[in-house]
């Protein structure tokens, strides 16, 4: 039993210890999901039937700075739909919560405020998930200049 | 809007779950490398002041960040701080590695030609040899500045909490605090993967220890090479 314990001990303690060279320079493996490029302009993706629009201003979008973040969505939503909300992380790696409450700025469009964090890693994907309540969620992927 | 119990809950639950899902990976071999640069003595103590200095760090940011109601303006303000200390650490780690594997002889670490290489040399090694306990106290309280996503999070959440404050006075104090438990939540992780290190089966055994010097010799350099590029 003792001897299993050393063993796993050993093993855990190489896979902490050779996987930091891997997070702390990251080579990104993630750069084939970026479905967005929020530094050309607006994107839009599909959720359900409804197209949701986001922008991220000023451009280009860089880490550490405040950012306004802007959605506008289009198509067939319920007549009460709540106010969407984005919730802002790194695909793969976790770097706690970091929400960005939206408000009503006219018709199916919603403004707020947020920064986009830096990763000492290195690793610049972002993720922007655009959640509708009681309709969806969809995930914007893009790159954030450090 | 949130009450404050559930805001230090939350904080400290966050804490718990990025320090098994983020800090292992990335502030791992820092504790390890203090484990196994404690050798025989018990880490324990040094391990907790270690980390008390590193959460003190977490709370005095909070409150400042929530009396500026700004984390990027206070951000902007300590990058290059954080760009040396994050140099120092890989730099600390290095010549941990390196004394461990017993490549580092008398700790003459800058050569001692002049009196400001010497004084470097001496400090350096005194650091080395960082078996007094007290030493990690400093230590936890300059390596809180270390550059860190989920700290830089948690950071943003005080900077709304200082904004929503009836005063800055309480703003801070509930920056400070829920900066605190930020930190607090993210001991048992790091805690953990230190004890592991520790155990005497493991340190007795010259190989492994030697492979882990190296281990941690890479890392330093990538911490130094990472730094330089921040």
């Amino acid at each position: 039993m003792q001897h299993l314990f050393n063993m796993f001990s050993v093993g855990l303690l190489t896979a902490i210890l050779l996987a930091a060279p891997g997070r702390i320079s990251a080579g990104d493996k993630y750069q084939a999901k970026i479905n967005c490029d929020l530094h050309a302009g607006a994107c839009t993706q599909f959720l359900s039937e409804n197209a949701v629009t986001l922008e991220v201003t000023p451009r280009p979008v860089k880490a550490m700075q405040d950012l306004a973040f802007k959605v506008t969505l289009k198509g067939k939503l319920p007549p009460d739909t709540k106010l969407p909300y984005i919730d802002l992380g790194m695909p793969g790696m976790n770097m706690g919560p970091n929400r960005v409450q939206l408000k009503s700025a006219g018709s199916a469009a919603y403004e707020g405020r947020g920064v986009i964090v830096r990763c000492p890693s290195g690793r610049r994907i972002w993720q922007a998930a655009v959640t509708i309540p009681d309709v969806g969620q969809i995930d914007f992927i893009f790159d954030v200049i450090y | 809007m949130l009450s404050t119990e559930t805001l230090f809950l939350l904080y400290l639950s966050t804490g718990f779950t990025v320090g098994f899902g983020h800090c292992i990976g990335m502030c791992g071999p820092i504790v390890v490398t203090f484990s196994l640069n404690l050798k025989e003595k018990n880490i324990l103590v040094p391990q907790l002041l270690y980390h008390l200095g590193r959460t003190i760090t977490y709370a005095i940011l909070g409150g400042v960040v929530a009396a500026a109601g700004s984390f990027s303006m206070v951000a902007a303000n300590i990058e290059s701080f954080q760009k040396g200390v994050m140099i120092f650490t890989g730099a600390l780690i290095m010549l941990m590695g390196l004394a461990m594997a017993g490549w580092l002889p008398h700790w003459n670490v800058f050569g001692d030609h002049s009196k400001a290489g010497a004084w470097i040399s001496k400090s350096f090694g005194k650091l080395l040899k960082a078996k007094s306990t007290l030493i990690y106290f400093p230590l936890g309280l300059l390596l809180g500045l270390l550059p860190c996503g989920p700290v830089y999070t948690a950071l943003l959440g005080t900077a709304r909490t200082g904004m929503d404050a009836a005063s800055i006075f309480q703003g801070v104090l509930t920056g400070m605090g829920l900066m605190a438990a930020f930190g607090i939540g993210t001991v048992p992780a790091l805690f953990l993967v230190a004890k592991l290190a520790d155990l005497d089966w493991l340190k007795s055994r010259a190989i492994i220890y030697k492979v882990g010097a190296v281990l941690m010799m890479i890392v330093g350099i990538l911490f130094v090479v990472k730094g330089i590029r921040y």
